[in-house]
């Protein structure tokens, strides 16, 4: 990567044309960065049950999108989910954790604990109120727990912000944080139906590309 | 054994007990200097055999004035379990440890110790088990106040 990112720009640049090169390599780049998140699942409590098990499980399967390849060693994994209460001991471990990724890396904090404090906010002596202090988030997915459905928004919402980096440039570059919520009154069968058809067109860009 | 036959056989072995009420299962309470005595008989005894220590916590009652120490035990010879509640004064804690006849009791009781402040008399080795070792005070009193805590906007 350090010779794409580093080089490939100051020799182009002069180049007519390369801006358009670029952009393609950029594209290349970051649909196979987005499609193939690794997650390191970091599940302290609750949430890691809905988030970790039931999104993995085969009814809800978050193969479809590529995340599925949970691995528990920072060293292999793109994306750090944060799933559960975070408490004053562990923040220094998750910190670690983090640093231990290779970049690109990515977080996603699934629930209320870790966005707000959730439930312990208020007369808790050990809880963080929000993981923002230890680790840089991008996305935050709200619930207490998140659907597994919500998780998945939360997916595809980073994988749009990281469709949208400029890779060869502007290396590591972080976009701002986003919530990503389900809007209100969604039902099951709409979201099913919406991830269908994220589906579908993945698939015909993908073939486009391919083809 | 059932509860009755349970409790008969209890009132036998020790007769300054009294029944617990506001319990899942057959709970009494028993004066803070038999404890010992009767902890260690309850683990002995033929009939009773309650050889595992399920979980030890503590009720603040501030407004008593005192802790109330919990004991569940079970015997897995005999299926019955057990609550056994103790009450101790709150400004001067002290509890006879009952490590040497369970041996989880050790643990147990040093997540008491490092929650409520209750010292336990004959423990081998009394040290914070989940807080920092520098830690102040003890959170899971009623009336425990640090700067970390966010109190509730009325
Ligand atoms: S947000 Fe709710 S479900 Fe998730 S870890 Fe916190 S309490 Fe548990």
């Amino acid at each position: 990567m350090g010779l794409i990112t580093e080089k490939l720009p100051l020799y182009l640049d002069p180049v007519p044309g390369s801006s358009w090169f670029l952009g393609k390599l950029d594209e290349v780049i970051n649909w196979s960065r987005a499609n193939s998140l690794w997650p390191l699942t970091f599940g302290t409590s609750c949430c890691a049950i809905e988030v970790m098990m039931a999104a993995g499980a085969s009814r809800h399967d978050v193969a479809r999108f590529g995340a599925e390849v949970a691995r528990p060693s920072p060293r292999q994994a793109d994306l750090l989910v944060v799933a559960g209460t975070i408490v004053k001991r562990m923040a220094p471990r998750l910190r670690t954790l983090y640093e231990q990724m290779a970049e690109p890396r990515y977080v996603i904090a699934t629930g209320s604990c870790v966005i707000s404090g959730g439930p312990f906010i208020y007369h808790s002596y050990s809880t963080l109120r929000g993981l923002d202090g230890v680790v840089p988030v991008d996305v935050y997915v709200p619930g207490c727990p998140p659907r597994p459905e919500a998780y998945f928004y939360g997916i595809l919402t980073l994988q749009k912000l990281i469709k949208e980096g400029e890779t060869v440039r502007r290396p590591g570059e972080r976009r701002k944080p986003v919530l990503a919520a389900l809007p209100a009154g969604m039902t099951v069968d709409q979201i099913q139906e919406e991830m269908r058809s994220l589906l579908v067109t993945e698939k015909n860009s993908g073939d486009r590309r391919n083809g | 054994m059932d509860n009755e036959k349970l409790l008969a056989a209890l009132k036998t072995l020790e007769p300054q007990i009294s029944v617990r009420e506001n319990a899942d299962r057959l709970a009494v309470t028993v004066p803070c200097e038999r404890l010992g005595a009767f902890m260690s008989k309850l683990k002995l005894e033929n009939a009773l055999r309650f050889d595992i220590l399920y979980a030890h916590t503590a009720i603040d009652w501030v407004a008593e004035n005192r802790f109330e120490l919990i004991y569940i035990l079970s015997s897995l010879e005999h299926g019955h379990s057990l609550m056994v509640c103790v009450s101790i004064p709150r400004d001067a804690p002290v509890a006879p440890s009952v490590s040497s006849i369970w041996r989880i009791a050790e643990w147990q009781e040093r997540e008491v110790y490092d929650m409520f402040g209750v010292l336990y008399r004959d423990h081998p080795d009394l040290r914070r088990l989940l807080l920092e070792d520098d830690w102040q005070g003890f959170p899971l009193r009623k009336d425990y106040k640090d700067d970390f805590m966010l109190e509730k906007p009325q």
